[in-house]
């Protein structure tokens, strides 16, 4: 019993010891503009959900600019709006 | 006051290219009037929308940077919301976030600098770049 204790402790550490950090700090953007989408894409879910910054890591100044830029190419109708769940 | 602006506009699919140039010189005519400075204007063209704008599954995207007095934005804005064919509009000023950017390079700056003085981060960032350079290659080819 004690040893599969030890084998969930072990696993639980090992998923969440991940390094995150913020993509937009590491390839220096200064200011993040909406008509890259490539970029923004990568920060969006299936559903068209802004990624928060706890899932991608992204630093706080980097995220509220994300914020704009997402919601600004939104508009345009370069990325899509949030879709409303089927069923 | 002068500042830097970009303009980004959609317009209709069945806009001709006549249609296409005779919006971007009513605008740019606007700019040159006030004498302000055109950077550069860029044309996407055709290009798929992610939803339907107006029963549209398509749009002429052109975005054009500029120098110029921020009093006439007011001007552009309503010749663009009275043109027909334009579906989608965007006036943006840049330059004034730029002084809060600027901030940050000097923090990276010293992030660099402590990154020379202790000799594993630089060996660590190599190795990312060469993984990024190998992958790189490979989506290439």
């Amino acid at each position: 019993m004690s040893n599969t204790q030890t084998n969930h402790r072990s696993q639980k550490k090992y998923y969440f010891s991940r390094k995150k950090y913020c993509f937009f700090c590491k390839e220096r953007i200064k200011l993040i503009d909406y008509k890259d989408v490539k970029i923004l894409e990568n920060f969006i879910l299936d559903t068209g959900k802004i990624q928060p910054a706890r899932v991608s890591g992204t630093c706080s100044y980097h995220q509220k600019q994300l914020t704009k830029a997402i919601k600004r190419a939104r508009h345009m109708g370069l990325l899509k709006f949030v879709e409303p769940r089927r069923g | 006051m002068k500042g830097q602006y970009e303009i980004g506009y959609v317009l209709n699919p069945e806009s001709t290219e006549e249609d296409v140039k005779k919006v971007a010189d009513s605008i740019l005519g606007i700019i040159k009037k006030a004498k302000g400075e055109i950077e550069n204007v860029d044309e996407w063209g055709r290009r798929p929308l992610a939803y339907r704008i107006q029963n549209h599954n398509e749009g002429v995207f052109t975005f054009i940077k500029t120098d110029f007095d921020g009093s006439v934005v007011a001007n552009i804005e309503r010749r663009l919301r009275l043109s027909e064919k334009v579906m989608r509009f965007l006036v943006l000023r840049l330059d004034d976030k730029l002084k809060k950017a600027n901030k940050l390079t000097k923090k990276w700056q010293k992030i660099d600098k402590n990154a020379k003085k202790t000799k594993t981060f630089p060996q660590k960032e190599k190795k990312d770049e060469e993984e990024l350079k190998i992958k790189n290659e490979v989506k290439d080819e």
